[in-house]
């Protein structure tokens, strides 16, 4: 069933594409294990057109972005790659991408959620197309709920609620006066602190981008947050946690709530096993929120085609088969969402059959208002991959472990964060 | 005549792979990030001339100080813990202690293990909860022991600590080597003259062995300034950057953030730093190294 697919989805795209002749197309990609899963439908993509032939070469996100960046450098990009929210307007600004905008239809686009779309869309061209989308959620424990006898969270749930709720799930079950078990658990990544941040109508940059220029619901945000630690304690230093990876905390039993990505659904699945039951919840949105201001945290992996490829109308038929209704939905592991509403509204893809049951919860997310945070330089000044203990990150790991005072930390990591801003 | 020409032209071919090796993949790099460290250059935009900017930028970064500063206290920690460290494990192989051959290839060991892979089992001995180390001082009655890694008191120690474990086999086989060749008569004649075992180690050993020392101490100093793989394992240069050395941190700039320029001018300071305190030993060998 999966291989008719892919060959009537690579016999659609190919139809219009019947002249290529004896054509490599090169493709890189930052997630080798997505393009292992990715070579039956690459392989239909080639059947259906003759003469071509896709040349892939992945590598882990590390060595993706030095790699390609070199690549660009020399003026020798790949036909297609993957292009990260994060990073695609610094890539657009520097013209390395190819302007697809004439060869996208508004009923091709009218597919794939709007969302995820837009973010390819950069200073009105269409310079890169979404795969897939992630968004972060609440994950939550139903076992340790229902055994506290606490309602599970609902989309109406506010701050109070979330914060009445950990309270009673923190638990000293022998009573030794050390906490056995967390209300929730806490990092200062973007994954776990910007949904609430954006549910709250924060915003860290100006209007243009240009500078770190906290609002007060962003502020407000943040003290909520770390106050969960400092002031309430129902959730753990991150350093007494050190030697436990974050996202393992909650799904090994130590705390009854987590906020991360999507992405993490298959790691939680993996590691509860039937161990107990789990759902997942929107981040509840903040006392400061508007209907102008209230932003869902979401962003997408995206295909691009370099800027002087010889084979852009190949390359983006080959970017609509590997998007598109050519794919499976067995494709897209855990909590990565097709961008391709067909698929993503699928049962293949929904999995009602497994935890969490209420998957299609990340469908509700993606129909919201959507804002990224991304910027220029982003990973500098909020900390990512190996600037991970940098920037913003840092000086947060130093409030949540209750070093520095908020206040402190934001006047560092402002005035470090427009410092790589403005270089 | 014809001979001896013939005779260059030869040397110069099997020469010339090691030359022109040494050229394109040593010798132009080293002069074109010389002249990039007055770029500024984003890897793919067009490189744009900014003087000494790169320079006067990361002099007047409190980033860059703070780098600066954990990379003289790491080299404080690295240098003398190795070489000291070394020394011992040296004199007692030299001295004839049991299994000396298992031992030699017992602390050896770690010098050409993976490092990623060790380190990853330090990363489990430093955890703070269900780590090793952490246990084992509750069992002695430390109810707060430190959360190594996370706390910025105690995580560039933790690194220094792991590369030193790392690294003092390399030492040590060194200066065991320097040991060897050190006449037994010596030691014979100082035991005849009545000189204990300490008088011994600091009459005759140390002084004959200073050669050695300072070679391994060269070593060493320019080792410290490159740690880099243990870092990135072990703390990522955190927390807060409280263990980003001057390596990590030219390699932020120039494969996350892509500051090329930016990265090339931090190297030259390195290079300028390293090369002068190893000059300023070269300068001072001779009043403490015993060449005859």
């Amino acid at each position: 069933m999966k291989t008719i697919r892919y060959a009537l989805g690579a016999l659609i795209v190919g139809a219009g594409m019947a002249q290529a002749q004896d054509t490599t197309l090169s493709y890189m990609s930052w997630d080798p294990e997505q393009l292992e899963i990715e070579q039956e439908a690459i392989a239909a993509f080639e059947a259906a057109n003759p003469g071509v032939k896709i040349e892939t070469s992945a590598m882990p996100p590390k060595d993706y972005w030095p790699r390609l960046s070199a690549l660009a450098a020399s003026g020798d990009l790949p036909d297609v790659f993957m292009m990260s929210s994060g990073f695609v307007k610094e890539w657009a600004a520097a013209d390395n991408l190819a302007d697809l905008s004439g060869v996208v239809s508004d009923d091709e686009l009218a597919n794939y959620y709007e969302g995820a779309a837009s973010i390819g869309v950069i200073d009105g061209k269409r310079v890169a197309f979404p795969q897939n989308w992630v968004a972060p959620v609440l994950y939550y424990n139903i076992d340790m709920f229902e055994a506290a006898g606490v309602p599970l969270p609902t989309t109406d749930w506010t701050w109070d609620d979330f914060l009445s709720a950990a309270k009673a799930l923190t638990i000293d079950e022998n009573g030794d006066g050390t906490v056995d078990v967390w209300g929730m658990s806490l990092y200062g990544r973007y994954a776990h602190i910007e949904p609430w941040v954006f549910r709250n109508g924060g915003r860290y940059l100006n209007a243009d981008e240009t500078a770190l220029e906290l609002n007060d619901e962003a502020v407000n945000a943040l003290k909520f947050l770390t106050d969960l630690v400092n002031v309430e304690g129902v959730a753990p230093q991150p350093q007494e946690m050190e030697g436990v990876r974050q996202q393992d905390i909650m799904p090994l039993g130590m705390a009854a709530m987590w906020v991360d990505g999507s992405w993490n659904i298959a790691n939680t699945r993996s590691i509860v096993g039937d161990d107990f039951r789990w759902g997942i919840a929107q981040v509840p949105v903040g006392p400061d929120a508007t209907d102008d201001n209230v932003a869902a945290y979401a962003w997408a992996d995206m295909l691009a085609v370099g800027k002087d490829s010889d084979n852009t109308a190949l390359a983006w038929a080959f970017i609509q088969h590997m998007v598109g209704e050519g794919r499976d939905a067995s494709d897209f592991l855990g909590g990565k969402v097709p961008a391709y509403i067909d698929i993503a509204t699928s049962e293949g893809w929904l999995e009602s059959d497994k935890m969490p049951a209420n998957k299609g919860l990340l469908l509700e997310i993606g129909a919201q208002n959507v804002y990224t945070g991304f910027s220029k330089n982003w990973s500098g000044w909020r900390g990512y991959d190996s600037t991970g203990s940098s920037g913003m990150n840092g000086e947060l790991d130093e409030v949540l472990n209750g070093r520095k005072p908020l206040d402190e930390a934001i006047d560092a990591f402002v005035l470090y964060g427009n410092d790589v801003l403005s270089r | 005549m014809r001979s001896s020409r013939k005779v260059r032209i030869t040397a110069l071919l099997f020469l010339a792979p090691t030359i022109i090796g040494l050229l394109v993949f040593r010798l132009v790099p080293i002069g074109w990030s010389f002249a990039l460290s007055f770029y500024d250059w984003k890897i793919f935009d067009t490189p744009t001339f900014v003087g000494f900017g790169n320079y006067a930028h990361i002099f007047s970064s409190p980033t860059a100080y703070k780098v600066f500063l954990n990379s003289a206290y790491f080299s404080a920690i690295y240098v003398p813990g190795s070489i000291g460290l070394a020394l011992v494990l040296a004199v007692l192989l030299n001295n004839g202690l049991r299994s000396s051959a298992f031992f030699r290839g017992a602390f050896f060991l770690p010098y050409i293990t993976s490092t990623v892979a060790v380190t990853l089992a330090w990363r489990w001995i430093f955890s703070t909860k269900f780590g090793l180390l952490n246990n084992f001082l509750g069992w002695l009655g430390v109810d707060n022991a430190p959360a190594w890694l996370a706390d910025p008191t105690w995580a560039l120690p933790a690194v220094a600590l792991v590369s030193i474990w790392k690294d003092v086999g390399f030492y040590m086989i060194l200066l065991l080597a320097g040991l060897q060749t050190i006449d037994p008569t010596l030691y014979e004649a100082a035991r005849v003259d009545g000189a204990k075992p300490i008088q011994r180690f600091f009459k005759v050993t140390v002084p004959l062995l200073t050669r050695s020392l300072f070679f391994v101490m060269i070593l060493a100093l320019v080792r410290s300034t490159q740690t880099f793989e243990i870092t990135y394992a072990l703390t990522n240069g955190g927390p807060n950057r409280a263990s980003t050395t001057l390596a990590f941190y030219v390699y932020q700039n120039a494969f996350v953030e892509f500051e090329m320029g930016y990265a090339a001018a931090l190297s030259y300071i390195m290079c300028f730093i390293l090369g002068l305190f190893t000059l300023t030993n070269f300068y001072f060998r001779k009043r403490w190294v015993h060449d005859g």
